[in-house]
């Protein structure tokens, strides 16, 4: 006899589940052993690995995982849209592939000498898609669109620090700012133009526009399936050329499961990936990865683990140095990376101008940090193998976000080489809305491990500056140090890059002798194409695997069927 | 015990979770590597003769680990259903004895906790609160309490009407004596069956909240969260779901095989005892 009647629901849910994956486990089995008999034959042809020359047409598909919202991206402010409207607009500016700023639809830029007026000369004979010209009066019309309260762009804070703009002429857009702002060209690298002559007057939150756009770039929309597909078609007055491949296929698979299941049935040419099915799954299929080149980029995000400045024991510089010491990012980079990450020593991408070359990341040293502990007062003295001072153990709680297997692991190395040294901490996973709102916003948190994403442009105000710790700002750790303020300061109106870079070195190095985070680790973006897709850049540039994709191409012979393509 | 031995049914699955308990109770003899030990350049080993279960993606140990997270896993079934019997009994016993409104506030209350869905509930309460040990425990205890008290009422409320109890109420016995000293005695036996069942469903309750992250936390290791572990890792690392699963199998149908091998026992109805 049961327990109870709802016992047997338990027990059901149990069952369940226990039986919807012995199954797996048991097919996995038997494909084991199937495979261990027989190697499928090699699927590749030998023709992948020859290189061709450069010819145009063909049809390359992609994978993405969400549908957007809107093709104008900066009113639905997402990565979706974003991905797919930097195929159709341009913007005055782009990055080269080291990453400096070049023109794009802008042939050239001047900065006064008080730094607080930009002027852009566009281009020649620019043209829409539909064969209108493209004009200063386009980019006048973007700039007041973004900046419009109505459009309620997330982008707009950038573009209002802007006083007056203005377009003398057919090619010259002139923006004026009351200081000078020298993130102010990183944020015209991200604004893409927008047709005034089919936008004046339209909302542009209900515009059909939004689902039929019309733009500058390599390609223009043909075709858009929602939840389905998006099928572009190249431009033929494209501002910068003709790009090689004539369609671009992004098909819209949420699960990053049946995406690969996809990569392996060659039903699309490219995805990005986590670090197992990179550096595991593909390479234990052989026929698969023959027929893929695995790209693996450094990314511009880190993790690190935070502490809040504002609690005790840290305050106390010596215990978040020792804390730094104790922990080993390259086990952290080796164990949860599967190698496929970095130590850094400063807060941005490795290899960068912006990176402290200087700097080395903290090494892992347990005696070392066990005699910090000891300098700041922490000893074992009851001998239960924690730290104590003035008979309170050394003992904190790290929070964060569940359901990133990556972070949860990091945080598991790090409580058991913290243990190492005496320092006991607790181990909480929280929903991401909850951890933001209930610990971050409020500042009840001893630590974290959590990430950051960065623009390309070296400016960190909002994360380390003193006056941002305001709930909803990004330090909030509450971390204060005047001259961290003053560098951050001259940072932000300092147009000469290689002064700008000095003063980013200095940062950095304030940064690391004040060990507010300890840095954990720089991810890779993990990304996989079939090598039916020519003429990427190698090495890859620092730009990425993306840069430059106009001069990719799919050599005939390699080519999918009409009937796969479409 | 020398019918208990006699039925197929329950000397297999008394043999099953003797088993489970010996390996538990003797598991920092037995577990060659400290559980929690990571160790980065073995990470995701298959089964091999250094490590009889594989490592997993942290290079612990997972023979190691399934030692120690059936301890973990064993207790909570055994407190969690204590705790559940323990309030099933005397809720039971308060009915079935003074019935009336009593009783009928307390079957009522049964009917309503019986109306939730308890899993969802368990899952609420524990995200509510933070997720431990002790917390999981408390929740399952309190929220599988309904049968027992079903069960016991029952005995009580046929009990109450025989004759030694009658007897003893004319001799003025107070109410305490008569529930403790006779009802109570009598009435254990259907209950050892449901105790003994209830075991097996808290176990997998356990397991289905730490395989959501609501149960044991790292990096304490439980069946439930070694499976969850292995999710990840399902297209090649079968060690990894494949152990857990088989461990959580064996216990569960080791304690349903006893529970039914009892019951077959006890039933003055069923034909092959007494």
């Amino acid at each position: 006899m049961p327990l109870s009647s709802a016992c047997w629901s338990h027990l059901a849910d149990g069952v369940r589940c226990l039986s919807a994956r012995t199954p797996n486990t048991w097919m996995l089995l038997l494909y084991l052993l199937v495979t261990a008999c027989s190697q499928p034959p090699e699927t590749a042809s030998p023709a992948l690995h020859q290189t061709y020359p450069p010819q145009p047409g063909g049809t390359m598909i992609s994978a993405m995982p969400s549908d957007p919202s809107s093709l104008i991206s900066m009113v639905a402010g997402e990565s979706a849209s974003s991905a797919i409207s930097a195929h159709i607009f341009n913007a005055l500016l782009q990055y080269d592939q080291n990453l400096d700023l070049t023109g794009e639809l802008a042939e050239r830029w001047e900065v006064s000498a008080d730094k607080k007026t930009i002027s852009f000369h566009l281009k020649p004979g620019l043209k829409w898609a539909d064969g209108h010209a493209l004009t200063s009066a386009d980019v006048l019309f973007t700039w007041q669109l973004v900046t419009n309260e109505t459009t309620h762009s997330p982008y707009a804070s950038d573009y209002q620090l802007v006083t007056q703009a203005e377009a003398p002429d057919a090619h010259t857009f002139i923006v004026h700012y009351a200081q000078a702002f020298s993130p102010a060209l990183n944020s015209w690298a991200g604004l893409q133009i927008l047709p005034k002559h089919l936008l004046q007057g339209q909302d542009v939150h209900t515009t059909a526009f939004a689902q039929k756009p019309v733009g500058s770039h390599y390609y223009q929309l043909k075709e858009w399936r929602h939840g389905e597909y998006l099928k572009l078609v190249k431009n033929p007055h494209a501002a910068l050329g003709e790009p090689n491949i004539d369609w671009l296929i992004e098909r819209i698979i949420p699960d990053p499961a049946a995406q690969f299941l996809e990569l392996m049935a060659d039903n699309i040419d490219s995805m990005n990936m986590d670090p197992i099915t990179y550096a595991r799954i593909i390479p234990s299929r052989p026929a698969l990865q023959a027929r893929l080149n695995q790209y693996k980029e450094l990314g511009n995000s880190y993790t690190y683990l935070g502490f809040n400045l504002k609690h005790k024991p840290f305050d106390d510089m010596r215990v978040r140095k020792a804390i730094n010491l104790a922990i080993d990012k390259q086990e952290i980079i080796d164990g949860v990376y599967l190698g496929l990450g970095v130590p850094i020593a400063s807060p941005y991408k490795p290899g960068t101008r912006w990176s402290n070359p200087a700097l080395t990341p903290y090494p892992y040293d347990p005696q070392q940090a066990k005699a910090l502990l000891a300098e700041a007062g922490y000893r074992d003295t009851d001998g239960d193998g924690y730290v104590d001072r003035n008979g309170q153990k050394l003992s904190f709680e790290v929070l964060t976000n569940h359901g990133n297997k990556e972070r949860e692991k990091t945080v598991v190395i790090i409580q058991r080489r913290l243990k190492e040294v005496g320092i006991d901490i607790r181990v909480r996973s929280i929903e991401w809305a909850s951890l933001i709102t209930r610990f971050i916003k409020t500042g009840d948190f001893d630590a974290v491990v959590m990430g950051w994403g960065l623009g390309l442009d070296p400016d960190q105000y909002n994360i380390w500056h003193s006056s941002q710790q305001k709930p909803g700002q990004f330090n909030f750790i509450g971390y204060h140090n005047a001259e961290v303020d003053r560098l951050l300061e001259q940072g932000r109106v300092e147009f000469d890059q290689e002064k700008r870079m000095h003063l980013y070195h200095a940062l950095a190095e304030k940064l690391y002798n004040d060990s507010p985070i300890v840095y954990l680790s720089a991810g890779y973006g993990l990304t996989a194409i079939h090598k039916r897709i020519q003429g990427i850049m190698q090495p890859v540039p620092p730009a990425g695997v993306g840069y430059d994709s106009q001069k990719w191409y799919i050599p005939s012979p390699l080519r999918r069927t009409e009937m796969q393509a479409n | 015990m020398k019918q208990l031995f006699s039925n197929p049914l329950a000397l297999t699955g008394f043999v099953l979770i003797s088993l489970m308990l010996v390996l538990a109770l003797l598991a920092p003899w037995l577990a060659p590597y400290d559980p929690d030990a990571i160790q980065v350049k073995d990470i995701l080993l298959s089964p091999s003769a250094n490590h009889w279960m594989g490592t997993d993606g942290l290079g612990r140990d997972v023979w190691s680990r399934m030692l120690f997270g059936g301890r973990i896993s064993l207790l909570v079934g055994l407190v969690a259903v204590g705790i559940s019997t323990a309030i099933g009994i005397i809720l039971g016993a308060i009915a079935g004895y003074y019935r009336g409104w009593v009783d009928t506030v307390i079957m009522r209350l049964v009917d309503i906790m019986l109306s939730i869905p308890s899993f969802f509930l368990i899952l609420a309460v524990i995200a509510f609160l933070s997720p431990s040990i002790t917390n999981v425990m408390i929740v399952i205890g309190l929220t599988s309490w309904m049968g027992v008290t079903r069960l016991v009422r029952a005995e009580f409320l046929s009990l109450t009407q025989r004759e030694f109890v009658l007897a003893s109420a004319a001799l003025g016995a107070r109410d305490w004596r008569i529930i403790f000293k006779h009802c109570l005695p009598n009435s254990l036996t259907p209950v050892l069956v449901s105790v003994v069942l209830g075991i097996a469903s808290a176990v997998l309750l356990e397991s289905g909240l730490s395989f959501l992250g609501l149960g044991v936390q790292a990096p304490q290791a439980s069946w439930g969260n070694i499976l969850t572990d292995g999710k990840e890792y399902i297209q090649f690392a079968w060690w990894l779901s494949l152990f857990p699963g088989l461990a959580i199998l064996i216990t569960v149908l080791g304690y349903n095989l006893l529970g039914e091998g009892l019951r077959e026992l006890f039933d003055p109805r069923s034909t092959n005892s007494r």
